[in-house]
């Protein structure tokens, strides 16, 4: 069976897409298929791979809309997810693109630094004493550890593609996420604040970085322990951490989320009032009932008993 | 028949009350017995847990557990939801410590989760029983064109949300087909409402709720439906200020999922409650 690869390629300032033909073999990747195309056909097209084992990350390309690493992904497994046999090959999403599939990752580099990415090891520790740590303490960031940096965690990141200036990438979170939760870290607190200032909460929660990371590292729940980091290490004071709170709240208030208060307990009273008009459109269709009390579960004294429970079992 | 213990979240006791009804009175039609969970709370709606995540998954075990006292599956009509209780699902059937650390701060208010109760949608409980349509499409939508919008949480993260491939679903247009009307492709149906950051990245939120949208009404679709109660939210109350953020012109009604079955079963516009809806309500005939 021949399959066509709609390549979109880019040199210079010139952007199209071309199309190939590889015939399909048994257990061919995707990188082999580039590969066979630049042997064979195309030596114009750039690409980048090295280990073809998927640990370098140097392959990561974008599939019919969702990233992949190149010489991991089999050509017969795309053609059956998308019932076609032909496929659009691009460049990662999220990436300035240099060439072709070679996108640039010296401003990621850049965008990562704002979390100072490197650990400072506590005082205690020293070449002579080393700098150990409990089983279970190294459990808490040796998923994070697995990260390869192939960048297709933030290829479809629905945040990053609308703005990605007042955010960071979700390979940056991941890595912030082991600075913050190393028991050998000097600093986890300097490293949350600049996390913080650099986008946090702005999270859609879309779960695409989860979606896409060619390791089943889950960037997404990074960015949740980063949260959960704020409330613990009393770096609190967001909008983000707000609103987390106020869910928590109503939980332990009635069992249930008041959304008339919301907007109050996340914003505060200005900005809430600064909604006004969008809520009269909401009461006029009585979409929004201000004056609805949310009943309180009949059950809460153990619903409130659970939350504090779990809290001394930490 | 079928019969679920029915888990409704707290957006369908407040501003998607209409969802909630539209899905009782179609269950009913459809033959599928609903009986909610008994003082079920919040599901922490993925912001909870960022305050403290063992204490969330004590409460959705807590929640799942009343349901494994009925013996009945649970069904939810909210993507969030479904995500929220499967995660701690899969956490709690995968992890025996912590199974039983939960277990210990459960015990001391009386519950115990077994893990015996499977968490399932309404979409993918119709989409695997289409035979429950048979003989009840009275009014089938004939050439009414629609965009079926997943929403992120019914589809992502894939480990968890394994009902089908999340990169190329098709249970909702197999849903839209039953019904009679066509099912419409564009490019934002498996991407981001903004929901979830509404109020730490508003901007952002609301070029991808116009985004939505503006995809949708480009590819002729008549209407929005997603099974999702907070998407609908999103791309219904919101947009008007989406639309403004993308400059997009054309107004467009966006369905719950049981809406949409209703209208194609003979029910009427009020009786699903669509009058409750922001945008371009009337286009809904
Ligand atoms: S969950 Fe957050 S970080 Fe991950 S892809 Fe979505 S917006 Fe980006
Ligand atoms: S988190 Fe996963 S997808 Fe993102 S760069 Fe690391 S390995 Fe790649
Ligand atoms: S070539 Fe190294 S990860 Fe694919």
């Amino acid at each position: 069976m021949a399959i066509t690869l709609n390549i979109h390629r880019t040199v210079a300032d010139k952007k199209w897409v071309q199309e190939y033909k590889v015939e399909l073999k048994k257990g061919m990747t995707i990188l082999e298929a580039l590969n066979e195309i630049k042997a064979m056909q195309d030596p114009t097209l750039s690409f980048t791979a090295s280990c073809r084992s998927s640990i370098c990350g140097a392959c990561a390309v974008r599939v019919n809309g969702n990233a992949e690493l190149a010489c991991e992904v089999l050509v017969e497994d795309l053609v059956k997810r998308y019932k076609s046999e032909t496929l659009t090959v691009e460049p990662l999403g999220n990436f300035k693109v240099l060439r072709d599939l070679i996108v640039d990752w010296d401003p990621k580099f850049d965008r990562m630094k704002k979390i100072k990415p490197s650990l400072h090891p506590k005082k205690e520790f020293s070449p002579e004493k080393g700098c150990k740590q409990s089983i279970a303490d190294f459990k808490k960031y040796d998923e994070y550890a697995g990260c390869i940096l192939c960048g297709a965690c933030v290829s479809e990141c629905n945040k990053s593609t609308v703005d990605e200036k007042d955010f960071l990438d979700p390979f940056t979170f991941v890595k912030a996420a082991k600075l913050v939760l190393d028991s050998r870290s000097r600093d986890p607190k300097e490293h949350l604040q600049a996390v913080i200032d650099a986008g946090l909460w702005k999270c859609m929660k879309c779960q695409e970085c989860t979606a896409n990371c060619p390791k089943g590292l889950k960037p997404a729940e990074a960015i949740e322990k980063l949260h959960e980091a704020t409330f613990k290490l009393g770096l609190t004071s967001s909008v983000g951490a707000n609103h987390a709170k106020a869910l928590y709240d109503d939980i332990y208030n009635t069992g249930r989320l008041d959304e008339s208060k919301l907007s109050i307990q996340s914003e505060g009273l200005v900005a809430a009032a600064l909604r006004a008009p969008f809520a009269m459109r909401l009461m006029k269709t009585g979409k929004l009932d201000p004056f609805e009390k949310v009943p309180v579960n009949p059950e809460i004294n153990k619903i409130r008993d659970i939350l504090k429970n779990a809290k001394e079992a930490e | 028949m079928m019969k679920y213990a029915l888990f409704p979240g707290c957006v369908l006791e407040g501003a998607a009350k209409e969802a909630y009804m539209a899905t009782k009175k179609v269950a009913v039609a459809l033959g599928i017995e609903l009986v909610e969970i008994p003082n079920w709370t919040c599901c922490g709606a993925s912001h909870a847990q960022g305050v403290d995540e063992l204490a969330l998954i004590a409460i959705n075990a807590r929640n799942m557990a009343i349901a494994e006292g009925m013996g009945l599956p649970i069904m939810t009509v909210c993507n969030t939801c479904t995500l929220e209780l499967r995660q701690a699902k899969a956490k709690l059937d995968s992890d025996k410590n912590l199974k039983a650390k939960v277990n210990e701060i459960l015990a001391k208010s009386g519950y115990e989760y077994k893990g015996t109760s499977e968490i399932t949608h309404l979409l993918w409980v119709l989409a695997s029983n289409p035979n429950v349509f048979e003989g009840k499409i009275t009014k089938p939508l004939k050439g009414v064109k629609v965009a079926g919008y997943y929403g992120c949480h019914l589809l992502r993260p894939p480990k968890v949300m394994n009902y089908e491939d999340g990169k190329n679903p098709e249970s909702l247009e197999k849903i839209i087909s039953i019904l009679g009307a066509t099912p419409v492709e564009f490019d934002f149906k498996l991407k981001c409402c903004g929901f979830h950051a509404f109020f730490t990245a508003e901007r952002d939120v609301m070029t991808v709720t116009g985004e939505a949208v503006d995809s949708a009404a480009k590819a002729g679709a008549d209407m929005m439906v997603t099974p999702c109660p907070l998407c609908q939210m999103q791309l219904d109350m919101y947009q008007p200020e989406g639309r403004a953020a993308v400059k997009s012109k054309v107004e467009i009604p966006v369905l719950h999922l049981p809406q949409l079955i209703g209208l194609a079963m003979g029910m009427s516009k009020e009786d699903m409650g669509i009058n409750r809806h922001i945008s371009a309500v009337e286009k809904i005939k």
